[in-house]
């Protein structure tokens, strides 16, 4: 039954040929190591998202008057809603950190550099999807927790003279955080950012095929210099499948061994008090702070005196980052020869990360 | 210039001319309509805020706390943090409003004392007649 399966696709679409050429006969570098994983876990993580946010979707009511008892109704009552739901919030947490990851680890194997700045911006791009899905979803319980994210997230445009005040109006849909922001935001995180995320996915995948996987770059490497489009076929690597596949698949294992981990015992990791306590437009939780992804920024907002150049200097950063690779133009890639660069990288992380712990317990 | 030229521009100069056309009316409907005008006043007994204390009321949708200043009598300040939006608590024993976002603190009068907010809260009109507070 299987072989009469296989060959009625094998007659339309040449499926033997098409496992061949993507899968057993094409490789990628022998020395390429678990790192090169993130994407693939990546997108294992945005996969589970699309499919617990269906199933939350199903009993989720998008109304200010509903919407956080619809929440706790899935928590509670309906049968293993606090399953999905714990697998959702706690599953973009891990999202991030691991699309993080994956951008440090790009960064440091030098993979952004030529021909591959189209697929680094595509990457970025995603990353950024990835904080507006959090951003749009974070809202949804209506709790208090996610009202005044809104809030400060809303009010940040205001920075900017002439236009920042409607700017933030059209987000809001009004002057305050409402029922109209809620549905807004809803529209935004089920119907506008998948459509969004998807395309870019594709758009990435499609240059990670097209051009070739990149090597790492440490050891003894005679790189040719990049003068006309060719394929970087790595001859001598390993098959993709099944050798690079269940690599991928073991660090997929482990992610969600992490998210069950944190499920089973440290469920209000993500989810603290303010999380389960309906918003209240006229009083904002004391000490209360922002997910551990936006700690940095928040501190640096509370440390720069003034809000526009707070703004400002935030957005210049992350667009430093995003054109990383246009101002970046040597030929090496071996990250551990130019101690410059070595140094710039750990101390970036290092100032993300005294930030964060700043942030959360100032 | 040849046909094929000429399509091309035709094409253009429609594509951007339907372009415009969607372009405002999608800026309006994203935009919400136009709240009506506010007017409304709120009216409290002078005698439910003792002096030093403080009372949270909320005007046309806008938090606002009163205040009876030991020295200089009854002030109505939003509660809105001019930072980020948050909502400033009133601290009784330091005679300050605290926000409790980014940690920006406001004398008594709404003027910035420490912290980001880039200015201070905004007064809101407040009348005493009589045994009345009239706020708005």
């Amino acid at each position: 039954m299987l072989d009469r399966i296989k060959n009625w696709f094998e007659i339309r679409i040449g499926l033997k040929d098409l496992i061949r050429a993507q899968l057993t006969e094409y490789r990628v570098p022998k020395d390429i190591n678990i790192f090169y994983t993130l994407g693939f876990v990546a997108m294992a993580a945005f996969m589970m998202q699309a499919a617990t946010g269906f199933f939350l979707l199903v009993y989720y009511v998008p109304h200010s008057e509903q919407a956080f008892k619809s929440v706790q109704a899935i928590m509670t009552t309906v049968p293993y809603g606090w399953l999905f739901r714990m697998l959702h919030a706690v599953g973009s947490n891990l999202m991030v950190a691991v699309v993080f990851l994956h951008l440090a680890s790009v960064f440091f194997m030098g993979s952004y550099k030529k021909p591959r700045e189209m697929t680094w911006l595509a990457g970025c791009l995603m990353l950024l999807l990835v904080l507006t899905f959090c951003l749009s979803g974070y809202l949804l319980p209506w709790s208090q927790l996610s009202y005044w994210a809104t809030t400060i997230v809303t009010t940040i445009p205001t920075a900017f003279p002439y236009f920042g005040d409607y700017a933030a109006y059209i987000m809001r849909g009004g002057e305050h955080v409402s029922g109209v922001t809620l549905n807004r935001f809803f529209a935004i995180h089920v119907a506008l950012l998948p459509f969004l995320f998807i395309s870019i996915l594709g758009f990435h995948l499609f240059l990670v095929r097209r051009i070739g996987i990149s090597s790492p770059p440490f050891g003894e490497k005679n790189e040719r210099e990049w003068t006309e489009y060719r394929h970087e076929a790595h001859s001598d690597g390993i098959p993709f499948y099944p050798h690079f596949v269940f690599r991928e698949m073991f660090m997929v294992m482990i992610f969600f061994a992490i998210m069950f981990f944190i499920i089973s015992f440290m469920p209000t990791l993500f989810l603290p008090e303010d999380a389960n306590t309906p918003a209240d437009p006229f009083r904002t939780p004391a000490r209360i702070k922002p997910e551990w992804y936006f700690l940095a920024p928040y501190q640096m907002l509370r440390l720069i005196p003034n809000k526009l150049l707070g703004v400002v200097m935030q957005i210049i950063i992350v667009a430093l980052f995003i054109l990383w690779p246009f101002f970046d133009t040597k030929k090496e890639r071996n990250i551990l020869k130019r101690r410059l660069l070595l140094g710039v990288f750990f101390i970036s992380i290092a100032m993300w990360v005294i930030l964060a712990v700043w942030g959360r317990y100032s | 210039m040849k046909r094929r030229g000429f399509l091309k521009l035709l094409l253009a100069v429609f594509g951007t001319t339907a372009i415009a056309f969607l372009t405002y009316p999608l800026a309006r409907f994203l935009a919400p309509p136009a709240e009506k005008a506010k007017g409304k006043q709120i009216s409290i007994k002078r005698s439910e805020i003792l002096a030093g204390e403080a009372k949270s009321i909320a005007l046309n949708n806008t938090p606002v706390i009163i205040i009876n200043r030991q020295d200089k009598g009854f002030i109505a300040l939003s509660k809105v943090c001019t930072h980020l939006g948050c909502i400033v608590e009133y601290d009784k024993g330091k005679k300050r409003l605290l926000c409790p976002c980014h940690a920006g603190t406001f004398d008594l009068e709404g003027n910035v004392i420490s912290g980001p907010p880039p200015r201070p809260l905004p007064k809101m009109p407040l009348k005493v007649e009589g045994e009345n507070i009239v706020i708005g």
